[in-house]
């Protein structure tokens, strides 16, 4: 915890403060605070509208994605690099050099991200580097991966009420966690977001990489809540003011 | 011309866009995209910007803003730190520490970026750094400035077809070009969007900043749609970059 406390104080500005503006036609209830467990809105072609800010529970699976205690069936290799680099406070995730994260932990992270839901595209805005990810929902199918990405390459559909996302196209840099659960360019995600009411959002993601593990591998993740009269705010990585900082081995 | 060092370190050898079909665009009878279509309209009856865009018209307002025909107005403090900035031959722009950067030299930057909107806002998604900006389109005021932004804080209006979007709460480490046109926490920038057709769109740029210039200047770019191809991630990594910079 000390490498991820270390890393969030030195990103956020001390002065940093989320700019209040009531968020226009949402749900709200006598008294005017923002209801969150109206029922999930709908967009023009009926399907759940996942538009909107929001954050993750908690971070209990960012820093673990197995902390409900699952088995995670890593290969060896596999188990011997996540051992080095969870024995090394996770000294040399990319983060740390301004690199990003992948679509993983930023599923996990509790800062703001936006999706932002049209009828080809949903694009997700996250506050942290302020960097962002596209799913796209034109039918089109996973592309022969050409160039390995930190986000992959996303497309969604709808199984009725959920949001399927499949993405494939990963790096073997990207991190799952924290800890530092690996990923090869083999790593195929698959997320289900499901909207239960206005409020919250529930979140499943399964791992399926057979150079790293010799099973698909599924986690119920925190899932996220909606945050009414807020926006995000800029959050630039600066490498060298973050680098010193870092710890371990 | 030293930051080409720059982007030919950030952009991988192996760099494809990955063709993909543009789906429900307009096309000629050989299937081409037909840029010459109409613009389209959204729902509510306004021009649907939404699409993939690259800067056309000329490349060096990436470096200099002005492209030299006439000088910005500078005050003299701004002068003095333009120069400083071009005889240091960029170095210290804040994209060699992959800081990224504003409105006006994303604007500018031949990369291509995908414009998202919606009736509530418009989001531009640049390959550029993997950075994208918000504008919002819900009626709401420029805020006071809390908290200066590379970004900046943007609102837009329709005016007819042409949709304006002003931006202030910029942050002064930010450089309005490659050169270093100055930017200062009291700049605004107006943006004048015109979708002439289905692949054209105007673009005019106007600076004011009673702190660094002594009237408003600015530049009309061009964008072109970008059919049929969609962008590649593109992550800046600083030490990699940044032992690549030269200059004072």
């Amino acid at each position: 915890m000390r490498h991820l406390l270390i890393l969030l104080a030195t990103l956020i500005p001390v002065s940093a403060q989320w700019i209040h503006y009531p968020t226009p036609g949402i749900p709200r209830t006598p008294d005017g605070n923002p209801d969150l467990s109206a029922p999930a809105p709908k967009t023009a072609d009926g399907k759940p509208d996942i538009s909107g800010i929001w954050v993750a529970v908690n971070a209990k699976y960012l820093n673990d994605l197995a902390a409900d205690g699952i088995n995670v069936p890593m290969l060896p290799w596999a188990q011997a690099l996540y051992k080095q680099r969870k024995d090394n406070m996770g000294k040399g995730r990319p983060s740390e050099r301004c690199l990003t994260r992948g679509v993983v932990d930023f599923d996990t992270i509790p800062m703001n991200i936006k999706f932002i839901q049209t009828p080809g595209t949903i694009a997700v805005l996250y506050e942290e580097y302020n960097h962002y990810r596209q799913i796209f929902m034109d039918g089109r199918p996973l592309p022969k991966p050409v160039q390995p990405a930190y986000m992959g390459y996303s497309i969604g559909r709808w199984e009725g009420d959920t949001l399927v996302v499949d993405t494939t196209g990963f790096n073997d840099i990207g991190w799952l966690d924290n800890n530092g659960y690996p990923q090869t360019e083999s790593l195929h995600v698959t997320e289900r977001f499901h909207r239960r009411d206005f409020g919250h959002m529930d979140l499943q993601i399964t791992i399926d990489d057979s150079k790293a593990y010799t099973k698909p591998w599924t986690v119920t993740v925190a899932g996220f809540r909606y945050l009414p009269d807020t926006e995000i705010i800029e959050n630039i990585c600066e490498n060298e003011k973050d680098f010193q900082h870092m710890v371990g081995k | 011309m030293k930051s080409l060092l720059l982007l030919a370190a950030c952009l991988p050898v192996t760099a494809q866009w990955i063709h993909y079909p543009t789906p429900g665009i307009p096309r000629t009878p050989d299937s081409k995209p037909n840029l010459s279509a109409p613009a389209p309209k959204t729902a509510d009856g306004k021009p649907d910007l939404s699409g993939l865009w690259t800067r056309t018209n000329n490349p060096n307002y990436f470096f200099d803003l002005t492209t030299k025909a006439e000088e910005a107005p500078m005050l003299p403090s701004a002068a003095a730190l333009y120069k400083q900035r071009l005889a240091a031959l960029q170095k210290g722009h804040p994209s060699e520490r992959c800081v990224g950067h504003g409105p006006t030299d994303y604007a500018t930057l031949g990369q291509p970026r995908r414009i998202i909107q919606t009736p509530q806002m418009i989001a531009i998604l640049y390959e550029s750094y993997n950075h994208f900006r918000q504008i919002f389109l819900d009626g709401r005021a420029l805020p006071p400035v809390t908290q200066p932004a590379y970004m900046g804080y943007s609102v837009g209006h329709w005016d007819g077809d042409t949709l304006v979007v002003e931006t202030s709460g910029l942050d002064e480490r930010g450089w309005l070009d490659m050169n270093g046109h100055p930017q200062t926490e009291t700049t605004k920038i107006t943006e004048r969007y015109l979708r002439r057709d289905f692949g054209h769109m105007d673009l005019q740029l106007i600076i004011e900043d009673p702190n660094a210039y002594s009237k408003p200047w600015g530049v009309n770019l061009a964008l072109n749609l970008f059919a049929d191809e969609d962008m590649i991630e593109m992550m800046c990594e600083n030490e990699k970059d940044y032992r690549h910079m030269v200059g004072k």
